[in-house]
């Protein structure tokens, strides 16, 4: 896969930036942070008008049989927007991971749905504070699924979850059939994530993998939602980074347009800075799938798309100055899903860890 | 294969095969003329492979081959450590130059064939105590004498001056007009009386950068290489030649697998570095910068082999990439702590962090400081406005010093 965008995946790139940004709606995004247990279902019923669930799956189960490429410039699209709903990543996933399973029924009954967007999947790895923990303590055993997952994005609304577990000992990828009595919904700061903790006792799921080769899986499938995470918040970073250019030409002080200011200029260039190599990492991940180097590839991705769009977030504000804070003015919706997109799929120091590791067959 | 990577192999193959005699362990230990006149024959040996003025036009001695052959060279030249950066300068912006703008074709030819065979050096004398960033406030200046000219002034910053036959330069003809419209540009014979050429011993102990005084240095109405006046064009087109050149994501400091491998015989707090939060944050954050300029580099070379233009983003290379190579510098160095603190002078910047730590802070101030280059990308590529310039549209004269 190259570097390059070629025609189609460019026209992919302009589209999805046109349709996101005429269907944003500041008021609806800024609403949705004061509700628990809604979603933006606007930007999703879009997402599935435009087939952008199907884009990444295969034509066999209703997919468009497109790649991780494609499916990172619309969320690329969707990041600038701060577009609601965060299951065209978590779908995705599910996907992914069904994909890696023996059980052709599973497959058969899961991925057109997913591809669809008529189901709804979540992605439950973490445990504690441990993205992808060695030995989870949620248990399969004949009696079903046993365990507690926090703070599971999309798990407020999804059909399904595909559950980081333990099976008679090894670690395993299981999916779940989500029951109501088992989610309990999070009010928290970026509310349209539909954040819910997840707690199963002795509830029915089927195996997907298990072992080592699940591991693998579960990295791979990781790092696969990391990268079009990355794409998202590279979005977000260079939408914020405009925002401030656009503010700093038109804000006059002291006599003059802001932007003249070193002080500011050379903020908003040191953004640049971080948005282009976020985004060359974004393309050369997407661009590596299914190889080898993928997982460094998705790493560095993930590490400067986090690093682009907190400091974005934090910079933009600041060279709003008062503005800037206001409910109104609406930045803190980048502020916030900054932070939330920062957490989903594993934080800093975890892909830090992950990175090296691979670099230098030295674990933490 | 493509026919570029066909094009890079044999270049490796035919580096590889000299490298015994000019790369990087030839080198190790030779003082800085000795590792010139290694220098020279190394430059000889590549005019006769075919690997001199790879992209420049075969009438005047070059290979008429395109620009991604040349930095496809480049690239495999850096890995082996060849003596070829004396003649960077020379063979990256005067030489180019004197092709274009030179009036006298039979002797500019001549000039470039002694030059890419390491046989002449030129330098260019563009930065001025009072002038470095703010080039078009030189002070230089060449007045009118009988049907030629005469230089009188200062440069500052010229490297390798003192091994150099020729230079090209900017001065102030007209200080009667605004500062950028005063400037005529002009090539001068390093060897003519009045010129007098001091190193300048830096932090890092070697002196590749000089002073260069001018006293009433007579240049021929032939030596000039602009109109009267539009000089700084000229100077500006030098600087513009190639934007995507052979770039280092690791700044010209050593690469991370050697920090890797030194961290590897490292303890902290009495466990194995490698193991420690703190190193692996940086390893990985640096690891995550290098594969974006890296991605930049080969996207933007993509870019080119299929006919387009690539992106303003090639520019950050610089600007990041040295800084980076700062931290992990002293990075190295605190790791490394008592056992680390000897110093080897003629160290190279690419494999000792030492010498890297001292060595980088030129990375960031010559060719550009990171200053300019963010002014450049804020107003450039984010259109966001030009600093307020009290010296605007005054003549120069008059501007208050």
């Amino acid at each position: 896969m190259s570097l390059l965008y070629d025609e189609g995946q460019q026209a992919i790139a302009s589209e999805s930036r046109r349709v996101a940004d005429a269907r944003a709606d500041k008021a609806r995004l800024l609403a949705l942070l004061e509700q628990t247990g809604d979603y933006d279902t606007a930007f999703w019923d879009m997402a599935r008008e435009q087939g952008w669930t199907a884009l990444a799956l295969p034509e066999a189960f209703g997919g468009l049989d497109l790649g991780l490429v494609e499916l990172g410039i619309v969320a690329q699209a969707g990041g600038a927007a701060t577009a609601g709903a965060p299951f065209l990543t978590a779908n995705y996933g599910a996907a992914q991971a069904l994909l890696g399973s023996d059980d052709e029924s599973l497959r058969q009954r899961w991925l057109p749905l997913l591809a669809s967007g008529e189901a709804i999947a979540a992605m439950a790895f973490a445990e504690g504070q441990s993205p992808l923990p060695d030995r989870p303590t949620t248990r399969l055993t004949a009696s079903g699924l046993t365990g507690e997952k926090p703070g599971v994005t999309g798990a407020a609304h999804a059909q399904i979850a595909v559950i980081w577990a333990l099976a008679e000992g090894e670690p395993a990828l299981v999916v779940a059939e989500l029951r109501d009595e088992q989610r309990s919904v999070i009010d928290g700061y970026d509310n349209s994530r539909g954040y819910a903790d997840l707690n199963f006792a002795a509830a029915p799921a089927s195996l997907i993998l298990k072992g080592d080769a699940a591991l693998r899986l579960a990295r791979d499938v990781l790092a696969r939602m990391a990268v079009v995470t990355a794409h998202e918040q590279t979005g977000g970073a260079e939408a914020l980074m405009f925002i401030a250019r656009d503010y700093a030409v038109t804000r006059k002080a002291f006599g003059q347009p802001i932007g003249a200011f070193q002080s500011v200029k050379h903020r908003i260039a040191e953004l640049y800075a971080l948005v282009e190599i976020a985004r060359a990492n974004c393309i050369h991940a997407a661009s590596r799938e299914g190889q080898p180097d993928f997982l460094k590839a998705a790493a560095a991705a993930r590490l400067s798309a986090t690093e682009a769009y907190d400091t974005a977030a934090r910079d933009c504000v600041q060279v709003h100055g008062g503005i800037g804070v206001t409910w109104e003015t609406g930045l803190h919706l980048h502020m916030r899903r900054a932070r939330s997109l920062a957490i989903e799929q594993g934080n800093a120091m975890w892909w830090e860890d992950l990175l090296v590791s691979q670099l230098t067959g030295v674990a933490a | 294969m493509t026919d570029l990577n066909a094009y890079r192999q044999n270049a490796r193959t035919w580096l590889a095969s000299v490298a015994d005699q000019f790369g990087r362990e030839a080198r190790r230990g030779l003082a800085v003329e000795d590792d010139l006149a290694l220098g020279r024959r190394y430059m000889a040996a590549r005019f006769e492979a075919g690997y001199a003025g790879i992209n420049w036009p075969v009438e005047m001695g070059g290979q008429g081959l395109g620009h991604l052959e040349k930095v496809g060279f480049d690239s495999e030249e850096m890995t082996f450590g060849m003596p070829s950066g004396y003649f960077g300068i020379s063979l990256g912006m005067p030489v180019p130059i004197l092709i274009r703008f030179g009036e006298d074709k039979a002797w500019v030819k001549e000039r470039v064939l002694a030059a890419l065979k390491g046989e002449e050096i030129w330098c260019q004398l563009f930065s001025e105590p009072a002038g470095g960033s703010d080039l078009a406030g030189l002070r230089t200046k060449a007045v009118p004498d009988g049907n030629g000219w005469s230089l009188t002034g200062q440069k500052l910053w010229t490297s390798w001056a003192q091994y150099c036959d020729y230079g090209v330069i900017v001065a102030r003809t007209d200080p009667t007009v605004a500062k950028h419209k005063g400037l005529t540009y002009f090539w001068v014979d390093m060897k003519a009386p009045g010129v007098e050429v001091r190193p300048i011993k830096l932090a890092g102990g070697d002196s590749h950068v000089n002073e260069v005084f001018f006293d009433d240095v007579k240049l021929t109405d032939a030596q000039r290489m602009s109109p009267v006046g539009g000089g700084f064009a000229v100077a500006m087109a030098t600087l513009m030649i190639e934007r995507y050149v052979a770039t280092d994501s690791g700044g010209f400091g050593p690469h991370l697998d050697l920090f890797i491998d030194m961290a590897r015989e490292i303890e902290v707090g009495g466990k194995a570095a490698l193991e420690d939060g703190r190193v692996r944050s940086a390893i990985a954050r640096n690891y995550a910068m290098r594969s974006g300029l890296e991605a930049i580099t080969q996207r933007a070379m993509l870019m080119m082999e299929a006919g387009m233009v690539p992106g303003p983003e090639g520019s950050l290379n610089k600007l990041v990439a040295v800084r980076s190579r700062q931290r992990l510098s002293e990075l190295a160095l605190d790791l490394q702590g008592n056992t680390g603190l000897a110093f080897d002078a003629h160290a190279f910047a690419k494999e000792d962090w030492a010498s890297s730590w001292l060595n980088a802070p030129t990375g960031r101030i010559a060719g550009g400081a990171d200053e300019m280059l963010l002014n450049t990308i804020a107003e450039k590529i984010l259109g966001l406005p030009q600093d307020h310039r009290p010296d605007k549209s005054v003549p120069f004269n008059q501007i208050p010093a």
